[in-house]
């Protein structure tokens, strides 16, 4: 109840106060989250394209030329994760009441942005994600990690948002870890010999991604986080299965068609494709909407912490869970992966206006 | 009929000031039936467009319950922006 002068009262207006700290809050944690369930789908993508029928398409006796491992395997993985996630998103969208609201979004302005946008991270990206995954190992990870520097970079171009120098003293950080990844790398390719190309394409994932990041999210500024999601995944899995596998399988002289039918009926695959399509839809939707309620700058830095989760969980999933060879970290990378953190951190929020503010409060 | 969370937005470029209970009362009729027109996702819902420049907050009281209870409005550039995405 306001007082007689107009001006709210001291109860509203620590009402007030505590609603609006709790949606931060509420951002901030659903921001990290995405980075937790991005790392859980980069496990459990891998994880798949290791076993059943995997093991068979990555094997000597395979006849797939190395274009077509190194290019339409990878792409086949993504669209299989991609078009598990869609079927997710559209169960959601359903179970949510969405579903009517996800067909009238998609005709739209921002819809349309919205596909575009996915059409960028999707098939490009994440192909490219895989392939450097594929390549490099989840040394690619923290690579990938550098959209956010990216995202901030063309955000400034496109839509003339702020790039301060403390933004790029960040940019620099993660370049610098990057390079550090990279110099170390080179000494142990034995697991890994294509690791510089693996990088390349981890970087070309981050591009993709900063781009969907900074486009992508203001479209879903009006849209709401689930329908977009189930746009993004739509778009994605079909783009991805339809156009991108036939081409590359074509150009690498396989049969798609009997490669797509043979995946996906290997159920000692799928099973894994369906729980990595499930985190993949939650670290999408939670980037979204993270990045939609406390600003594009912190969300994708909370979301970039996925240059830790993605390892840890690969570590975790891959290495003691499943007892794979090859998935342990060198402390080096390690090193880089925070120090490119730290970088993400010093792009999208000022550490010392985050101490400041606990002083004050 | 547009997606929920065009018409939320839309409602404010008439220049109005509303707050979640204002914008579930102007969309009952067509959109009743959704199960995000409730408080909890309206004001989610209007606190994310604040977040991103399409709404600003105009003030804001308690309510009968106690509860705080925000409104919202859209200034010039933000009803130019969502009319320009949303037709």
């Amino acid at each position: 109840m306001e007082q007689a002068t107009g001006m709210p009262s001291p109860a509203a207006i620590e009402a007030k106060n505590r609603l609006t700290a709790n949606f931060r809050r509420r951002g901030i944690f659903t921001a990290i989250m995405s980075g937790v369930t991005y790392g859980n789908y980069t496990a459990f993508m891998t994880l798949a394209m290791s076993v059943g029928i995997w093991a068979k398409f990555y094997g000597e006796d395979s006849g797939f030329t190395p274009f077509a491992v190194a290019f339409m395997l990878s792409a086949l993985g993504a669209a299989l994760t991609d078009t598990c996630s869609a079927v997710w998103s559209l169960l959601i969208a359903a179970y949510k009441g969405k579903l009517g609201d996800f067909w009238r979004s998609f005709a739209t302005k921002p819809g349309v942005i919205l596909a575009f946008a996915a059409m960028i991270g999707g098939p490009l990206a994440s192909t490219a994600y895989v392939i450097g995954l594929q390549q490099a190992g989840s040394i690619v990870v923290p690579i990938s990690a550098l959209c956010p520097a990216i995202g901030a970079i063309l955000a400034r171009i496109l839509f003339k948002q702020a790039l301060t120098p403390r933004m790029m003293l960040g940019i620099l950080i993660c370049f610098g870890a990057s390079a550090l990844i990279g110099i170390s790398s080179m000494g142990g390719t034995e697991a890994h010999p294509n690791m510089m190309l693996g990088l390349l394409f981890g970087f070309c994932a981050a591009l993709g991604w900063g781009l969907e990041g900074c486009v992508g999210g203001y479209a879903s500024s009006m849209i709401d986080p689930e329908v977009s999601i189930a746009i993004r995944e739509v778009t994605n899995g079909l783009s991805n299965l339809i156009i991108m596998v036939p081409i590359l399988g074509i150009i690498g002289g396989a049969s798609p068609i009997e490669v797509i039918n043979s995946a996906i009926t290997d159920w000692d695959s799928m099973k894994f494709f369906v729980i990595g399509g499930f985190a993949c839809y939650w670290g999408f939707m939670l980037w979204y909407k993270g990045n939609a309620m406390c600003g594009a700058a912190l969300g994708m830095a909370c979301n970039g912490m996925f240059s830790f989760w993605g390892p840890f969980f690969c570590w975790v999933w891959l290495g003691l869970v499943f007892g794979i060879d090859g998935w342990n970290m060198p402390p080096i990378a390690w090193v880089a992966a925070i120090l490119m953190v730290v970088g993400i951190f010093t792009i999208a929020t000022n550490p010392l206006a985050i101490f400041m503010r606990k002083k004050e409060g | 009929m547009k997606p929920l969370n065009y018409a939320i937005l839309k409602l404010f470029t008439d220049g109005r000031e509303a707050c979640p209970e204002d914008v579930i009362e102007a969309l009952k009729g067509e959109y009743g039936h959704f199960k995000a027109l409730n408080k909890r996702d309206v004001l989610t819902s209007l606190m994310t467009a604040e977040s991103n420049g399409l709404l600003e907050e105009s003030r804001f009281e308690l309510d009968e319950e106690g509860e705080v209870r925000m409104f919202f409005r859209s200034n010039e550039e933000g009803i130019a922006t969502i009319n320009k995405y949303i037709r």
